[in-house]
């Protein structure tokens, strides 16, 4: 990379980070007025039943509610700008310690149906793609077919209870076992803090609450890179360039590894970046079924409390992570991808 | 299945036999539970989710004892009343400390029930009009009203009782809300151990609750929170958790007589209601058209087929187990006798809309039963479904009140006063901010229900408030559709479990054991 090429880079990455930045405060727009839309009056569910208009009132003031529309969006802009997002009318808690607590258990979830999705969904769509028309591919794309279409909270419950209830391979529900329940660390990562402590016992419990949940999750989601993975090498193995590479008498292993797959990955890698995001979000049906204290969890309950300064802040957390994983994503492809990186040269 | 147990019970056994401790409270009670505790504020006992484990770390003057209407002694050991009903002079226990070993005294009372006055309490707007509290002595307090009020003693089961040194610190802070939403001021048998919302709530004995450890008793209490009630089933039948109250109808019939399973089945009183607005206008405000469209509803149907037979058919506003109810209230159901009624006043085509709340089943299988009813005697039943919150808010206004809607109610104390007066009183329509949804304004029944409320006069009370039911039995308001039993399915490891109908949904400690 020469000088010139290194100045727009830098200025590419300028870009792509004020227009995510742009993309936060239009964000934070959208939350503030779903918080508005939300049905119920928050003041209404703050005082509880039977509290009498007076005291509705009061916390109606209390909690801003009676100032004019753009004065409450003024205030809540300028405590989000200082890390607040407000506090729970019902744990009276702030809502970013609540979510900061249940963040590593989601986290860690992910982690782990995006792992599974990266070692399952490319290699399925490689195989798919290189046997095209063959009976592999076509198993394939008929489990690819079942795994998009079965529904999330169904199969969870399916696994739940043949793969742990009945045959007893995986723990049922939770995050650890009852007997490490009173286990704690540092970072609020199960896996990191018990390794870190050398509690390997606890790891591979933890881990092992991990699996189906994970399972469950990365379903929908491998199936959607597989099929997208399978049409870009079909894609790219049709390219001038491979059969040139052919022609050379390269091995077919070396071709489609070196360099069809290099080529295809980029669209896989824009939809895993994506993915992170809906995963997160998706964690709303998988962490109720297995009873994990996930942000997932806590979103449900703040749905059904209605307590919306909750869910304006999950909506919020998920929505930045989701802007964050993207700009990442952005700007690997700048590194990943030669054409792009000479797009941005050029101008 | 076993090996689970085993698992945790082995280095619990482990951990208390080598010090020698036999008697004493042992074993760990695992409970599931399907909603998250909202916070762990005394100030928010009206919630059960709080109230079963505001009823291990805490006590209160007096309470009800599993299976009784009548409160009992706790921390008063007696109490009497001015002749005048405006002031309560209770006596309180000596030799009883908080968990952080200091001694509760009436200054702790009278801290107690002016924080939650302070603090906008439900626990305390519900045990009527209180007004001040004097310190006799260390042991003696006297809770003063502003009005007389019957059931003062009653509504006292949820009141709290607070550690003032630990909690006035933080007063300044919302009336140390924030403070007690997580953290705990109680002298109650069980320490708060560790609290993790969503996750699992951990309670254990304290060695020095002053009623003592005598008999059968656990030396921890978990509450695990699971949500999914399949969930629930299958941890049940794999030995994790030792209760499992939220299963669903289909699940409780199949543990019911399982080996290894005992289901309770207790007489609850938490009636679902459908009431008509009366102020909607149109037909609605005619009490005929009201009788006609309550006809249609089968309450017995919905009792056997939904419930499945764990329900009580109480034919009237207040619950069967109630003291003060009163029966036969209610037109029987017939179709024939609705749709002739309907017919004859040319109310054929009527539309009505009702909202109910579907995240109760029952309340959604009773509307579409209501709809196919309604519609037979030529009444449109527009039902739509919607949370709680939404229901309440739209009730505030009559341009936006439904013309029916559908809600439970959670009597705070075993008390007619508990279920009519926020059922019918003026002052509780929905337009005033209650849960009066019927919109309903009857001055004879006020006047009625208020003087129930001011007189400790039992025998008084009972007869007004019978008055109460016939007047409202006329006036074809609402009608109550369905009052389901308890059903909690335990492991049979479990000893000494019993429904308390004052504390819906919670657990009576003192009592269980395990085997």
């Amino acid at each position: 990379m020469n000088k010139e090429t290194a100045k727009n880079v830098v200025v590419y990455i300028g870009q792509r980070v004020s227009l995510t930045a742009i993309a936060l405060v239009v964000l934070s727009f959208m939350t503030f007025t779903l918080g508005q839309l939300v049905p119920g009056d928050a003041a209404v569910v703050a005082a509880g039943p039977n509290a009498g208009n007076e005291r509705i009132a009061e916390l109606r003031v209390e909690m801003g509610l009676d100032l004019p529309i753009h004065k409450q969006y003024a205030i809540y802009l300028s405590k989000l700008s200082r890390g607040d997002l407000g506090k729970s009318w019902f744990t009276h808690q702030p809502i970013w310690e609540d979510i900061k607590a249940r963040l590593p258990a989601s986290a860690e979830l992910v982690f782990l149906a995006m792992l599974l999705n990266v070692l399952i969904s490319v290699p399925l769509g490689v195989l798919a793609a290189t046997r095209f028309d063959s009976k592999t591919d076509g198993a394939i794309r008929l489990i690819v077919m079942a795994g998009a279409g079965i529904p999330i909270f169904w199969l969870g419950l399916i696994l739940q209870h043949y793969v742990a209830g009945e045959a007893g391979w995986f723990p049922i529900a939770g995050r650890v076992s009852f007997e490490f329940r009173d286990f704690s660390g540092s970072t609020g990562f199960l896996l990191i803090d018990s390794a870190a402590q050398g509690e390997w016992r606890i790891f591979w419990d933890a881990l092992n609450h991990l699996f189906l949940p994970a399972i469950t999750l990365a379903t929908l989601f491998i199936a959607v890179v597989t099929r997208t993975t399978r049409s870009t090498v079909l894609r790219t193995l049709q390219e001038d360039y491979v059969t040139l590479a052919r022609s050379k008498g390269i091995s077919e292993y070396q071709v489609v590894v070196r360099h069809a797959l290099r080529n295809a990955l980029i669209p896989t890698i824009t939809i895993f970046g994506m993915q992170v995001g809906w995963m997160l979000s998706t964690t709303i049906l998988v962490e109720e079924i297995f009873s994990r204290p996930g942000i997932g969890k806590y979103a449900v309950k703040a749905i059904t409390q209605s307590d919306i300064h909750g869910v304006v802040g999950v909506v919020l957390v998920m929505g930045v992570i989701f802007l964050i994983t993207n700009l990442i994503v952005d700007i690997v492809h700048l590194f990943l991808n030669p054409r792009h990186r000479e797009s941005v040269q050029g101008k | 299945m076993k090996p689970t147990i085993r698992k945790f019970l082995v280095p619990l056994a482990a951990l208390l036999l080598p010090t020698g401790v036999l008697a004493g409270p042992s074993g760990t009670l695992v409970i599931a539970e399907n909603l998250t505790p909202e916070n762990l504020d005394p100030a928010n006992s009206q919630n059960s989710t709080v109230d079963q484990l505001m009823l291990g770390m805490y006590d209160t003057l007096v309470q009800f004892t599993a299976g009784e209407t009548t409160v009992s002694p706790r921390l008063a050991t007696d109490w009497s009343a001015s002749a005048d009903g405006l002031s309560y002079t209770f006596n309180l226990r000596s030799g009883v400390t908080f968990h952080d070993g200091s001694a509760l005294t009436a200054d702790d009372v009278c801290f107690t029930f002016d924080r939650n006055q302070a603090a906008g309490a439900n626990a305390l707007t519900d045990a009527g009009p209180y007004d001040s509290c004097n310190i006799v002595d260390d042991h003696t307090v006297q809770l003063n009203l502003s009005a007389p009020f019957g059931p003062f003693v009653s509504a006292l089961g949820r009141v709290y009782i607070v550690n003032k040194d630990l909690v006035e610190p933080h007063m300044a802070d919302n009336h140390a809300r924030s403070w007690l939403s997580v953290n705990e001021a109680g002298s109650g048998p069980y320490v708060l151990k560790s609290y993790k919302p969503d996750d699992s709530i951990s309670m254990t004995a304290y060695a020095d609750y002053w009623a003592g450890w005598d008999g059968n008793h656990v030396a921890e209490v978990v509450f695990r929170v699971v949500p999914e009630a399949s969930t629930q089933a299958a941890l049940l039948k794999a030995g994790e958790v030792h209760i499992a109250p939220d299963l669903t109808i289909d699940d409780k019939i199949a543990f019911q007589g399982k080996d290894g399973y005992i289901t309770d089945i207790g007489a609850a009183a938490t009636p679902l209601y459908f009431m008509i607005n009366v102020q909607a206008g149109g037909p609605l405000s005619d009490r005929l058209f009201r009788k006609a469209i309550i006809m249609a509803v089968d309450i017995k149907a919905l009792c056997d087929a939904v419930l499945q037979g764990f329900c009580a058919y109480p034919e009237g506003p207040m619950p069967s187990n109630w003291p003060g109810h009163v029966g036969g209230i209610y037109p029987e159901f017939d179709l024939e006798a609705a749709k002739k009624i309907i017919d004859d006043n040319g109310w054929a085509g009527t539309e009505v809309n009702l909202t109910f709340l579907p995240e109760e089943e029952i309340q959604q299988r009773a509307s579409e039963m209501w709809q196919a009813n309604l519609a037979k005697i030529g009444v449109k039943l527009n039902a739509t479904g919607d949370t709680w919150p939404a229901l309440y808010a739209a009730a505030q206004s009559l341009d936006t009140a439904p013309d029916a809607g559908g809600s439970s109610a959670f009597p705070p104390f075993p008390d007619p006063h508990g279920i009519l007066y926020g059922l019918l009183h003026s002052s509780k329509m929905g337009i005033n901010g209650g849960t009066n949804f019927s919109q309903y304004s009857n001055p004879e029944v006020d006047a009625r229900l208020d003087k129930a409320a001011s007189s400790a006069d039992q025998a008084e009370r009972m007869k007004l408030y019978g008055e109460v039911q016939e007047i409202v039995g006329n006036d074809y308001i609402h009608v109550l559709v369905a009052q389901p039993a308890s059903v909690v399915t335990l492991s049979d490891k479990v000893v000494g479990y019993k429904y308390n109908v004052a504390h819906h949904q919670t657990f009576n400690f003192m009592d269980i054991g395990l085997k």
